[in-house]
């Protein structure tokens, strides 16, 4: 067994399992970030989507290999930063959450997008979103909120 | 157990690669849907020298290792590959597949895959032994068949910088994003003093692999758009005949008219 060491929401740590387990199961399983939804296992809803050195990518999508040396963002510790207050307070105000299983990967794929694109346009918030499934809201919720976001939270991204 | 290997260099890469039985893991978005427990990997998502776009005299050569993002943002790399990468999946994917996975993972259906087949492409492959250049459709031997040894790894994908600007390209998916390929078809044309010297066709998702046929393609060679015209029936029966495709999630027969209908199309966009 190797060890694999990587930092997760700013701690380091030391994975000892198989290099190719995935990601997703080892952040649930092993360090409890619950957050990290399993909905499909084949890169196809978003609902596992972590930051890996500040980008987004679908955690089932990731053996663990894949991420020596790497630093993974959660909501664990993403929704202790302003920038996840500005996103929540838009959210709630716009009723864009619902069951809120997709919610986590949504979230972080808004910060992934905003990241790049503080300003983004409409076409741009729904292809920067359009890895992540929704099934309850119709989406038109989020894209606002997202967009209402990066208005209200100026200077943040 | 050993569950596989992360190599820091090329030479680490093809170290492994020479000595062990691995399977290459570049972006996983591919390998992790499969999830095989019988395989040890070999990752080479941090090799840096497989994560370069360069530039020389007739090709921009973008390593294996690129994901589609990466090319996406940047300015040598072809309109033509941008339009394609630009449509696969959805940003986390992109983020994470790679040129060599697409490649590697042997599929038909593979977006940059059908862009390096219209644009005569050529991989450069290497080996503890040293490099080949192959040309991208004599390294697709069938399905899932690729002539790739194994101590080799892709490490380079050539785009011939000239004569591509002049395009079609059309993907036909289940929806916008994260659609896997139906159908898809891309076009280069080119004439020079009034006369084609280039009329390549490519279609992907619809056999075994990427198809084209050059034979029809020289047809058109050295004619006058109205010289053409006048052959375009002909031109058409030609591909019709050849096309023999593959039941897939749709139909051969809905597969075989969209792309005789993409192909009229683009004949029509350049005046025949």
């Amino acid at each position: 067994m190797a060890d694999i060491r990587f930092v997760l929401n700013g701690k380091e740590e030391t994975y000892t399992g198989s290099l190719s387990d995935r990601l997703l199961d080892v952040l649930r399983d092993v360090y409890r970030c619950t957050s990290v939804k399993c909905g499909c296992k084949e890169g196809e809803c978003g609902a596992c989507s972590v930051l890996i050195d500040g980008t987004l990518y679908n955690s089932c999508c990731v053996a663990m290999g894949a991420v020596e040396g790497s630093s993974i963002v959660t909501m664990e510790s993403f929704r202790e930063t302003k920038r996840f207050e500005a996103l929540e307070k838009a959210f709630g105000e716009l009723s864009a959450v619902q069951c809120g299983f997709c919610i986590p990967g949504m979230v972080l794929a808004a910060e992934a997008l905003l990241s790049k694109n503080p300003h983004p346009t409409e076409d741009e918030i729904r292809d920067g979103l359009s890895g992540n499934l929704c099934r309850c809201t119709g989406y038109n919720a989020i894209v606002n909120a997202v967009n209402n976001a990066a208005k209200e939270g100026n200077g943040l991204w | 157990m050993v569950n596989g290997y992360i190599a820091r260099s090329l030479t680490e890469a093809l170290k492994i690669r020479a000595e062990k039985d691995v399977v290459p893991y570049a972006g996983g978005t591919d390998l992790m849907v499969e999830n095989r427990k019988d395989v040890e990997y070999l990752f080479i998502n941090k090799v840096p020298e497989l994560k370069k776009i360069s530039v020389d005299d007739e090709y921009v050569r973008i390593g294996a290792g690129v994901t589609f993002t990466e090319a996406l943002e940047n300015n040598d790399v072809p309109k033509l590959m941008k339009e394609a990468v630009s449509r696969i999946a959805a940003p986390a994917i992109r983020n994470a597949g790679t040129f060599g996975g697409n490649l590697g993972n042997g599929s038909a259906k593979a977006d940059s895959v059908l862009i390096e087949f219209v644009t005569d492409s050529k991989l450069c492959l290497a080996s503890e032994k040293g490099e080949r250049i192959v040309d991208v459709d004599k390294f697709y031997l069938g399905r899932k068949k690729l002539d790739l040894k194994s101590d080799e790894l892709i490490k380079e994908i050539l785009i011939p910088k000239k004569g591509i600007d002049n395009y079609s390209y059309e993907k036909v998916g289940g929806r916008n994003a994260l659609a896997i390929s139906r159908i898809s078809f891309a076009g280069v044309f080119g004439t020079e003093n009034g006369r084609i010297v280039k009329a390549a066709a490519a279609f992907g998702a619809v056999s075994d692999t990427v198809l084209r046929f050059k034979d029809i393609e020289e047809k058109l060679i050295g004619k006058t758009i109205d010289e053409a015209k006048a052959y375009k029936d002909e031109y058409l029966k030609a591909y019709a005949e050849r096309m023999v495709l593959t039941r897939g999630r749709v139909s051969a027969e809905y597969r075989k008219s969209v792309c005789m209908n993409l192909l009229k199309e683009f004949l029509t966009k350049n005046g025949i």
